[in-house]
């Protein structure tokens, strides 16, 4: 959508705004270039000043590639934070989904705005301070180093989130249908499950992706509680500095795998994602 | 038929208390219990493999308070917090009213700038590390290459600010992408209307776009600093809070007194005391902009 603004706008300023956004663009995506250069050189390159481009200023070797894909600590890390990121999305959105559709839908004595603000007053915590009851919490219960704690911890963290999300993502859909659906003789039940849901869709995977996102990237609590088994992707990346030091290569290898899962499915998402963020300041 | 009515009322608020509900308690029962557990080992003194061996009042308060690494750290991360988001703030604004103007391409700038939000932050700080060492980073070099060498990894201010540049990179893309959906929800009319009036376009969105836009950016500020305060995994993964302690943040701090040296009752105190100026913060700065949004 094109803004009246820029059908009015000068030839010069609109060259200006295409070299800030195109500054914008290379000051985001020369990190990203800079992992995938390192990533196939050799150790000794990485430390070459002047080594930017494979094959021209040094020759490009897949050895650390090979060294992170075959070593068995880092495939299990990275299938403990596939599982472990799944499972919290999935458990956040079966507590928190019915609860959003519940706050958007129903009068309650607490405004429901009250309700919302104070499941966001729950992220102020600062995950230090928590640390340590969680930790002593799952060690109670033997959970730590398991899948199963993580994911309990995670699923506290990012349900508020979750609920504040989805509050907005059904106040926005129309209550028409659902009006609709009650006249033809639909329970309340049949209503969220079978009409509201399919029709919020889209904010579904807005925010399974935003809390898949929010669990892949999380280092703190994963390397605290953790020691091997459970091990994610984020903690082995935390780790491997005191264990290894900086290789530029490894590290560079290990940046990529770690960073694109969640990137790739924000491209597929981003569509709506805006829509998902402003946490109810937008009444659209 | 009243009865029936009566019954159908009585179902829908068992049915809408029945979804709520799970989700409330969760949240209760999981905030306030580790709230209450972190306020008891904040009193008391632990001792690993024994648990609490004894209450020691105030002890373990003082004792923070008196450290001098806890206000150093307390210092690092309100110089982060100061630097970093307001910087981001106004790039993140900047973007996206220029995405916002709808240039030929909007759609992939809008993609790129928006993605760092999605990259794990320890990830980022390790390739920080390529980015700014001395030996083979990237910005260092080229920056050499104009005469400019910075001691980026090496000196304090150096690796605050290199970790501050990197905040910068990964969560200039949130404002970016909350304030896009806010500009975007500003009906075109308004647009029309204004640039009759406005002399120029920098008037368009000072009068017309910031006013309408706000709301969003105060959840985007207010969001963005209370994450900014708890930060942790970007200067952590950079420079371990090093040379020395000089560049540790809050979380490092905790971090390290909890889980490495486990003194949980130094760490639990250290908490709390954060937790009471993060509030105090908070709640002045929310009801400061709720009155200049009025």
């Amino acid at each position: 959508m094109t803004n009246i603004l820029w059908v009015r706008a000068s030839r010069a300023s609109r060259i200006l705004v295409y070299l800030l956004l195109s500054l914008a663009a290379v000051w985001t995506i020369l990190p990203f270039l800079w992992a995938m250069v390192n990533s196939v050189k050799t150790v000794t390159d990485t430390f070459q000043p002047g080594a930017f481009l494979p094959f021209i200023d040094f020759t490009p070797t897949l050895g650390s590639w090979n060294e992170v894909l075959s070593d068995p600590q880092a495939v299990q890390a990275f299938l403990s934070s596939i599982v472990v990121s799944c499972g919290t999305t999935v458990f956040v959105l079966i507590l928190g989904v019915p609860a959003a559709y519940s706050l958007a839908r129903f009068k309650f004595p607490i405004p429901s705005n009250d309700i919302a603000l104070w499941f966001l007053s729950q992220r102020v915590l600062p995950p230090a301070v928590v640390l340590v009851p969680f930790y002593l919490l799952l060690v109670q219960f033997r959970l730590i180093d398991t899948w199963v704690g993580l994911i309990f911890c995670y699923s506290t963290f990012n349900l508020a989130f979750a609920v504040v999300i989805m509050r907005d993502i059904f106040r926005d859909i129309s209550t028409e249908i659902e009006d609709a659906a009650k006249v033809e003789g639909a329970n309340a039940w049949q209503i969220f499950w079978l009409v509201a849901l399919p029709l919020s869709l889209d904010g579904l995977v807005v925010t399974s992706v935003l809390v898949f996102a929010f669990t892949w990237n999380e280092a703190l609590f994963a390397s605290a509680l953790t020691s091997q088994d459970a091990t994610t992707f984020s903690a082995l990346v935390l780790a491997s500095r005191s264990t290894r030091g900086v290789d530029f290569n490894v590290a560079s290898v290990n940046t990529l795998i770690g960073i694109v899962p969640p990137v790739i499915l924000y491209f597929f998402v981003q569509r709506y994602l805006a829509r998902g963020l402003t946490f109810g300041a937008v009444k659209g | 038929m009243a009865e029936a009515r009566a019954g159908r009322a009585e179902y829908g608020a068992r049915f809408k208390y029945a979804l709520l509900l799970p989700a409330v308690l969760w949240v209760v029962a999981f905030t306030f219990f580790p709230l209450f557990s972190v306020l008891r080992y904040s009193f008391a003194s632990y001792v690993l493999g024994r648990g609490i061996t004894g209450y020691v009042g105030f002890a373990n308060y003082i004792q923070v308070l008196h450290s001098d690494r806890f206000w150093h750290s307390i210092m690092v991360t309100a110089i982060y917090v100061a630097v970093s988001v307001p910087i981001e703030v106004v790039l993140g604004f900047l973007a996206a009213w220029l995405v916002n103007l709808g240039p030929s391409g909007a759609k992939g700038f809008r993609t790129v700038i928006g993605a760092p939000l999605f990259t794990m932050e320890v990830a980022i700080g390790y390739l920080g590390v390529t980015l700014f060492s001395s030996q083979g980073g990237l910005y260092a070099t080229l920056l050499a290459h104009i005469g400019i060498s910075i001691p980026w990894l090496s000196s304090p201010a150096g690796g605050l600010a290199a970790a501050i540049l990197l905040d910068i990179w990964r969560w200039t893309s949130f404002v970016f992408l909350i304030v896009l959906a806010g500009l975007g929800s500003i009906n075109s009319e308004l647009y029309d209307a204004a640039v009759l009036d406005a002399r120029n376009h920098w008037q368009v969105m000072w009068r017309l776009a910031i006013p309408l836009a706000w709301p969003v950016t105060t959840i985007a500020i207010l969001l963005r600093t209370i994450e900014c305060l708890k930060v942790f995994a970007i200067p952590f993964a950079l420079t371990t809070g090093g040379p020395g302690t000089s560049t540790e943040v809050f979380s490092s701090t905790d971090y390290l007194t909890t889980i490495q040296f486990f003194d949980f009752g130094k760490g639990s105190a250290m908490g709390i005391i954060f937790l009471i100026m993060v509030s105090a913060i908070i709640t002045l700065f929310f009801r400061q902009m709720r009155r200049s949004l009025a």
